[in-house]
């Protein structure tokens, strides 16, 4: 789920950068630091949007380095446990499939696959219906409905269910 | 009867026997309580004369009495009967277990007990006591008794009937029993039963193996036959000691007497068990263990041992039980037996387990009989004595010969078990049943738990609080008591889909991962680590938020370890296997996986190295880098290992053996590194190459080279990724920060920031790799580091250098350690506290715009500034009485063979060179040394004490050049023999000075070089010049001196100007 909110960050700006291009540096830099970042409380941290105020800086004792409290808008990305996304299938496997929904990592397991899907290895690997009617391999776009997640500190890992109502590909690269 | 009776314990003790015993239970149980009736009809028929109590007393009194202790023989005489009621209670072992719930005695051992008067009580040796004494203690109980006891001993002639006699016995003993056992015993009073040195002993002695019953049943004949010249008191065999039975006595000597004549015992030693020993003599081990049908057991012996089973009978009057395994049987050899052909006399190997296939079985000319079982009605067949159903052996064994506690079986197993004709339910209840047997402390509070067996399956709910056997859960549904007691063993853990759990036991433990699905009690589990599939029973796991892969280490090797197997073959460790480690070969071409015993593994490879890619440019350690040839072209990562030109690169999205895949290192290119970059550098790697020092020591040269000089701004972000590998593993000091001051060792480079590891803390904390310095040997040279603090805009002199702004002046400072010893400490560190010198260590350098400024003050613009060029040559000069000289007058070529790669850079090269031979008094022997400290090329204009006037134009240079010997300033000059002042006359172009000598400059002109040379401080009112700075060159007056500082009237603009003292020098008078 996407979500637009305020953070605050602690910026530490190097004395170079003192003059009149100071706030464009600490936004660039802000940019720089903050997006595409990942915790575990808010997720990916996609854009910023804008920034709210930039308190007053503080000089480090020995460094000359100044920290400026900044408050900026921003987006953010998160998957939550039933959350119903929809995601590129990066990799077929035996076990399953990884599909990626921007910077998340969904696993699907072959157990959360429908049954009558079955794997299909070869040169692209895939999970096809007994009529093969419907298929999942590389870069399919399918919708699924997220089981789990795991937060580490630089990426969430999820793993994800075709198993159920609604569920399953959405667009198929081949059929186009 | 005896003999019959031992005909009956030879039975029982064959534990292992095959086949299976047809004999129904019902019949077997009612002849033997007959036998028992009939014993009991024995006794009371030897007892004849039953007016006679003390006859009968010394007849049979619970083991022989005969000895005066016993106050009141009547009292004897109920003992006998309590022996028989005891007897009795054979007879109804259920309703001894009802009463005692801590012992468990079952009917054999009640016979080999027969002689010996067990009562089931807490501790067991109450018994002896309850003999000795003969229940005197429990007088009620004894009237009670003796009530009873008259009208049996007088109908005793009357043979009655057995089944009257049973019914009265039973009658008797069930009420006897509740008034003697209902009654809490508390534990003092159990503590005055406990043997004392007055009650009689217990002797160990000898028997023939396997004959421990024989031999105590043969005293308890003895004893009914002799009578009173028998002065045991009683004799016990153990289950569980072998060649030995106890005998209680008071005196060695009776036993020795009771022992006579029987071949069974062998009385020649007969050994004394110490009181404190004698009530674990008769303790009774607690395992009260209900095997109940469908349980997993384990063989613990013969063919089978260790071999799972399924319970499917259990009979627990003979102590046997029924159980189904996959038959581990030698079709062949069968057919051999059974033919009576000849057989090999011993099995050389186990058969493996494998199901009995009938057919196969007919096809050798087994005979196969087919026969219905009558209790239960299934047909089994029948193959030479062996039983089997459905391809499974059914086995009848001593409860003794299975181990029931703590059986877990692993999935391989119960595959195995799950035959064809079984449903999956069926499956789930003995899966249920596993759990059965599991230890204590298993449920914690919090755990989310689900009811498996009884009214309430399928509740589920959370652990509140465990009790010894129960749970207390809170249930999930709304309705319900606020917690139920459970038993534990109704219980089992619960997990959802998409818990993140970690594995605590089992063949797996230690994993984490998702739950992927839930089954019943078995989850699969997406491992975090290996992204596979992993099946555990839910009893194993708990919820967790940790991410682990187990158990990561063997010995000294440890995941992700790179290894020598053996002279040509090397590999990754891609998985720790519980005794094994998988390893992914050093083989380009394909991935090779090979499983690897510990002791296989010759040795870690730890060598760093380096190698070159398609493109030529150098891949370290740690360097990305992409595959463009092979299985695995495009894939991308950091490269892990490097050895023998082969490159293990870890792609996080590489799903197969672990992420690592192995590639030749010309396959491959770094990324970032460009063709053209590639080819230039790769010149001035050859180049290198060869001078390149061992790669292993951390602070080597080498990664200047890979910088690039500074010139080559190409090759900068090379420089950098150079540093970051280079820098990883070195020991560092923490310049700032909360940490400053900690040593540590860098375990990543990530841009700018570096992880270290400190040593004092075991910690790991990230900082900016400038607050760190590499950690030097000298001392004094970090104390030094720590407190520069760096003018900006040079930083950067150093160029790419910056990056690893020690190591250049690592080199350098060997041949330098002499001349700074001679010079002394003091002034060492005046001079590395010139703010010159810290530029050179500014590590800010590659990214900072200010690098043009730095142009302007490159020394190599110096070196071909038609304006330096007279400055330069003195250098020459000044080589000579420098022991450092063969670095003072370097060629690049001197610096290359340092292992500096300062020959790179020719305007840095002779950047140390224009300072230092203008500098009159730059000696190695005055504190100027200081100059010449490695690195610090421009250390030394600020040092205090230098002076000089500068021949050079104020134009060059900027405020902090330092201070030039300039024509007509005084200065001393130091000769052989004589020191003397003069005036600078001239600079020469080759770095000496034509200095006249007098202070008038009147004298006599010599030529001088630098370091010959000292300036003359001006004092107060003095005409001064001006060494260094933007006023460089001109003059002035010195109108005061304030410390280090000077207050300077300046000539032509007569400006006061504070200047530092160091870059003023007397003017010669005219």
């Amino acid at each position: 789920m996407f979500f637009h909110i305020v953070l605050e960050r602690n910026m530490q700006l190097h004395p170079r950068h003192f003059g009149r291009n100071l706030r464009e540096h600490l936004v660039s830099k802000l940019m720089k630091d903050v997006e595409g970042t990942c915790s575990g409380r808010h997720g990916f941290v996609v854009a910023i949007t804008g920034v709210d105020s930039i308190g007053k800086g503080l000089i480090r004792d020995g460094t000359g380095f100044v920290t400026f409290p900044v408050k900026y808008q921003c987006v953010v990305f998160r998957p939550f446990k039933g959350e119903i996304l929809e995601a590129v299938v990066t990799m077929v496997n035996k076990m399953g499939f990884f599909a990626e929904a921007g910077p998340v990592q969904i696993f699907v397991s072959n157990h959360l696959i429908p049954d009558d899907m079955e794997f299909q290895s070869g040169d692209m690997p895939n999970y096809t219906t007994s009529d093969g009617s419907v298929k999942i391999q590389k870069d399919s776009e399918v919708r699924l409905k997220i089981i789990g997640t795991r937060v580490d500190a630089t990426e969430i890992f999820c793993i994800g269910t075709i198993k159920d109502d609604f569920l399953g590909v959405i667009n198929d690269p081949t059929a186009v | 009867m005896p003999r019959r009776r031992d005909e009956e314990e030879d039975m029982e003790d064959d534990d292992y026997e095959d086949q299976y015993d047809e004999e129904e239970e019902e019949d077997d149980r009612s002849s033997r309580k007959r036998r028992r009736s009939d014993f009991i009809d024995d006794a009371a028929e030897e007892d004849d004369d039953e007016e006679e109590d003390d006859d009968e007393d010394e007849d049979y009194g619970g083991g022989g009495g005969g000895g005066g202790k016993r106050p009141k023989p009547k009292k004897r005489g109920s003992q006998f009967f309590d022996l028989e009621a005891q007897v009795c209670m054979l007879l109804f072992p259920r309703k001894v277990s009802q009463n005692s719930e801590k012992t468990n005695f079952d009917g054999s051992h009640f016979l080999a007990f027969s002689y010996f008067l067990v009562l089931v009580k807490k501790v067991s040796l109450a018994v002896i006591d309850f003999i000795v004494d003969g229940g005197a203690d429990i007088p009620d109980d004894d009237d009670g008794r003796r009530m009873h006891r008259r009208p049996l001993l007088s109908r005793e002639d009357e043979q009655e009937d057995v089944e009257a006699l049973e019914r009265r016995i039973q009658a008797r003993y069930a009420r006897s029993s509740h008034t003697e056992y209902d009654e809490e015993t508390t534990d003092v009073e159990q503590q005055a039963l406990l043997p004392s040195v007055r009650d009689p002993k217990l002797w160990m002695v000898k028997c023939a193996i396997g004959r421990e019953r024989e031999a105590a049943v043969c005293l308890m004949q003895k004893c009914i036959d002799r009578g009173p010249e028998m002065q045991i008191r009683s004799a016990v065999a153990l289950d569980h000691l072998k060649n030995y039975i106890y005998v209680e006595a008071d005196k060695e000597a009776h036993v020795k007497e009771a022992c006579k004549g029987l071949r069974n015992i062998y009385s020649q030693k007969v050994m004394l068990v110490p009181i404190r020993e004698m009530t674990d003599v008769l303790s009774v081990e607690s395992k009260a263990i209900d095997l109940s049908r469908d349980t997993w057991v384990r063989m613990k012996i013969g063919n089978y041992k260790g071999d799972l089973a399924k319970v499917v009978d259990v009979d627990n009057v003979r102590q046997r039980v029924t159980v189904k395994l996959i038959p581990r049987i030698d079709l062949q050899a069968l057919a051999n037996k059974l033919e009576g052909r000849e057989v090999a006399k011993k099995k050389p190997f186990v058969p493996p387990p494998r199901f009995m296939n009938v057919d196969e079985a007919r096809e050798l000319h087994i005979r196969v009989e087919r026969r219905r079982d009558q209790m239960t009605g299934d047909y089994f067949e029948n193959i030479g004595g062996m039983l089997f159903k459905d391809g499974f052996l059914y086995k009848t064994v001593s409860m003794k010969s299975i181990s029931t506690q703590n059986i877990k079986p692993t999935f391989d197993e119960l595959e195995k078990f799950r035959s064809p004709g079984e449903n999956g339910e069926n499956d789930i209840a003995s899966l249920s049943t596993l759990f059965a047997n599991r230890k204590k402390g298993h449920f914690m509070k919090g755990d989310a738990v689900i009811v498996i067996k009884g009214d309430l399956k399928n509740l589920k709910g959370w652990v509140e609080k465990v009790d010894e056997e129960n749970v207390h859960i809170r249930p999930e549904i709304k309705g319900l008591p606020k917690t139920l007691a459970v038993n534990q063993k109704e219980l089992c853990k619960y997990f959802e889909p998409g818990n993140h759990v970690k594995v605590v036991s089992g063949t797996q433990e230690g994993a984490t991962g998702m739950v992927v699905k839930v089954e019943q009690h078995v989850l699969i589990i997406l491992s975090d680590t290996t992204k596979e599939h992993i099946r555990v029973f839910a009893d194993d796991v708990v919820e967790s938020s940790e991410v682990t892969t187990g158990i990561t280490k063997i010995g000294d090797y440890e995941l992700h370890d790179l290894v020598l197997l053996d002279s040509n073959s090397f590999g990754v460790i891609i998985r720790v296997e519980s005794e094994a480690f998988q390893v992914l070969k050093g083989v380009p071409d394909r991935p090779e996986v090979a499983l690897v015993k510990l002791r296989e593994i010759k040795c870690k490879l730890e060598k760093k190295s380096n190698v070159q890619d398609k493109n030529k440019n150098t891949v370290s350690v740690k360097d990305v880098v992409r595959i463009l040839e092979g299985s695995c072209k495009g894939k991308q990562g950091p490269v892990e290992h490097i050895f023998r030109g082969i490159l293990f690169i870890y792609d996080r999205h590489h799903l197969e053996h672990a992420g690592f895949i192995c590639a030749k290192a010309t396959s491959c290119v770094v990324v970032g590194g460009s063709r053209a970059n590639g080819g230039r550098n790769g010149d001035a790697y050859s180049r290198f190459d060869n001078l390149r020092t061992p790669p292993r020591i951390p602070q080597s040269p080498r990664r200047f080279p890979r910088g690039g000089p500074p010139v080559d701004y190409g090759g900068r972000h090379r420089g950098g990724r150079g540093r970051h590998d280079a820098l990883i593993g070195a020991t560092v000091k923490i310049r700032q920060g909360p940490d400053k001051g900690c040593k540590g060792r860098v375990l990543e480079v990530k841009g700018q920031s570096v992880r270290v590891e400190l040593e004092a803390r075991m910690k790991v904390v990230t900082g900016k790799s400038l607050v760190i310095w590499e950690n030097f040997f000298d001392r004094s040279i970090i104390s030094d580091n720590v407190e520069v603090s760096t003018p900006y805009r040079d930083a950067p002199r150093y160029g790419m250098g910056s990056e690893t702004p020690m190591h250049p002046s690592r080199t350098p400072l060997h041949p330098y350690m002499t001349p700074m010893r001679d010079a002394g400490a003091t002034p060492i560190h005046d001079g590395m506290r010139t703010p010159m010198r810290d530029r050179a260590w500014n590590p800010y350098t590659p990214m900072s715009p200010p690098r043009d400024n730095w142009e302007d003050g490159n020394p190599a613009s110096w070196g071909t500034s038609p304006q330096y060029q007279p400055g330069s040559p003195p250098s020459r000069a000044y080589e000579a009485p420098t022991p450092g000289s063969g670095w003072a007058n370097t060629p690049g070529g001197n610096y290359s063979e340092a292992g500096t790669p300062r020959d790179s850079s020719s305007g840095y090269a002779n950047a140390p060179s224009p300072y230092l031979p203008s500098t009159p008094g730059g000696q190695p022997m005055t504190p100027n040394s200081a100059s010449y400290l490695p690195g610090t090329p421009g250390g030394q204009p600020m040092t205090p004490g230098t002076g000089g006037l500068d021949v050079m134009s104020p134009a060059i240079g900027s405020d902090n050049e330092g201070p030039w010997l300039m024509p007509d300033i005084l200065v001393k000059v130091h000769r052989p023999g004589e020191d003397s002042v003069g005036v600078i006359r001239e600079v020469l172009p080759d770095g000496s000075y034509k200095v006249i000598l007098g202070s008038s400059g009147n004298g006599e002109t010599i030529t001088s070089v630098a370091n010959e040379i000292e300036i003359v401080p001006p004092r107060k009112n003095d005409k001064i010049k001006i060494m260094g700075g933007a006023q460089r060159g001109a003059t002035g007056k010195l109108i005061g001196v304030d410390g280090t500082d000077g207050i300077v009237k300046v000539d032509d603009t007569l400006d006061v100007k504070i200047l530092d003292m160091v870059i003023l020098a007397k003017l010669a008078q005219p």
